[in-house]
């Protein structure tokens, strides 16, 4: 009896979410691709964005605390917890032919496509790219380059 | 259309002395717990809704599923938890509603501690913007808490498991 009950109101719960479920995936169809959370266009690794040299602006998307800590070199902090505070001092050093590179601290964090996707849509900003793995793989890069160094 | 009897929680056998210790707690404390809980996954599932996109980027973090399918949670879960605790506080539904909820937070609490022991850098992405600053041991706080409220509310008793 309870069992039976439980099973329709599951299935009519389930349902009811499943309507407007459908109507925002076909309201955002053009807004977010189902093949992957970044397209591969928007991605950058570590040596390419290293060869833009002085056309590429850093931004780091992560906590004050962990910038303060440490960072690459000459990025500015942009991170969503003072997004309004921080967006003008960045916006007075970006000029149109630099190219951004947002980063977080590693391949599994949020906040660099999160960076990225708001200044492609809240600050109309083109050529902004995510950082492939992050801050963790700017460390592993330098460390491979500084042991390739010292041979 | 209700049932002339309708199925209590105390046909399921569960222990009699937790029962007659449920069973001394004033029938208004339930109510609000109803309201209270059911409020929580509807203020989540609002703010998931305003910003799915956000809320697939946080399934993703979890590295679990593939993409294609975080993206179709991200539309379809926010709106079930909404429909949910409204069932919470209309108490329509109910039973249903109740066994969702205790489903997806006890699924939750698995991803989230599972991420933990993998090294992930999570956002729960369960509270927008509100949760992004908490740290492993208040996601896993609030989560438990809730866990433990929604399965008191599951055998409280006497309960009368209304469908409409």
């Amino acid at each position: 009896m309870v069992k039976s009950l439980l099973v329709r109101q599951v299935l009519i719960l389930a349902a009811l979410g499943l309507v407007p479920g459908i109507g925002q995936a076909i309201y955002f169809r053009d807004k977010v691709s189902w093949r992957s959370p970044v397209p591969a266009s928007e991605m950058v690794t570590v040596t390419q964005a290293r060869a833009w040299g002085e056309n590429a602006i850093w931004v780091d998307a992560r906590p004050d605390s962990e910038f303060a800590r440490d960072h690459v070199p000459g990025a500015l902090p942009l991170n969503e917890d003072r997004w309004s505070e921080l967006l003008p001092q960045f916006l007075a050093a970006w000029s149109q032919e630099k190219k951004v590179v947002v980063y977080c601290s590693s391949q599994s964090c949020n906040a660099s496509r999160e960076v990225a996707r708001r200044l492609r849509n809240e600050a109309q900003l083109k050529n902004v790219f995510v950082l492939e793995g992050g801050w963790e793989e700017w460390l592993r890069t330098n460390r491979r380059n500084l042991k390739w160094l010292n041979r | 259309m209700l049932n002339d009897r309708r199925p209590v929680v105390s046909e399921m056998n569960e222990p009699s002395t937790l029962n007659s210790q449920l069973s001394t707690i004033p029938q208004f404390v339930w109510r609000i717990a109803d309201v209270i809980v059911g409020g929580v996954f509807i203020y989540a599932g609002a703010i998931k809704v305003l910003d799915p996109i956000r809320f697939a980027n946080d399934i993703e973090n979890y590295k679990i599923l593939p993409w294609t399918i975080g993206v179709g949670l991200a539309f379809y879960l926010p709106w079930l938890e909404i429909f949910c605790g409204l069932a919470l506080i209309l108490r329509r539904l109910y039973l249903g509603g109740l066994t969702i909820l205790t489903a997806l937070i006890s699924a939750f609490l698995v991803a989230t501690i599972a991420a933990k022991i993998r090294g992930l850098d999570i956002t729960c992405g369960c509270f927008g913007h509100v949760s992004q600053r908490w740290n492993f041991s208040a996601h896993l706080a609030l989560d438990l808490l809730l866990l433990a409220a929604l399965i008191l509310l599951l055998f409280r008793p006497g309960r009368d498991f209304r469908l409409a």
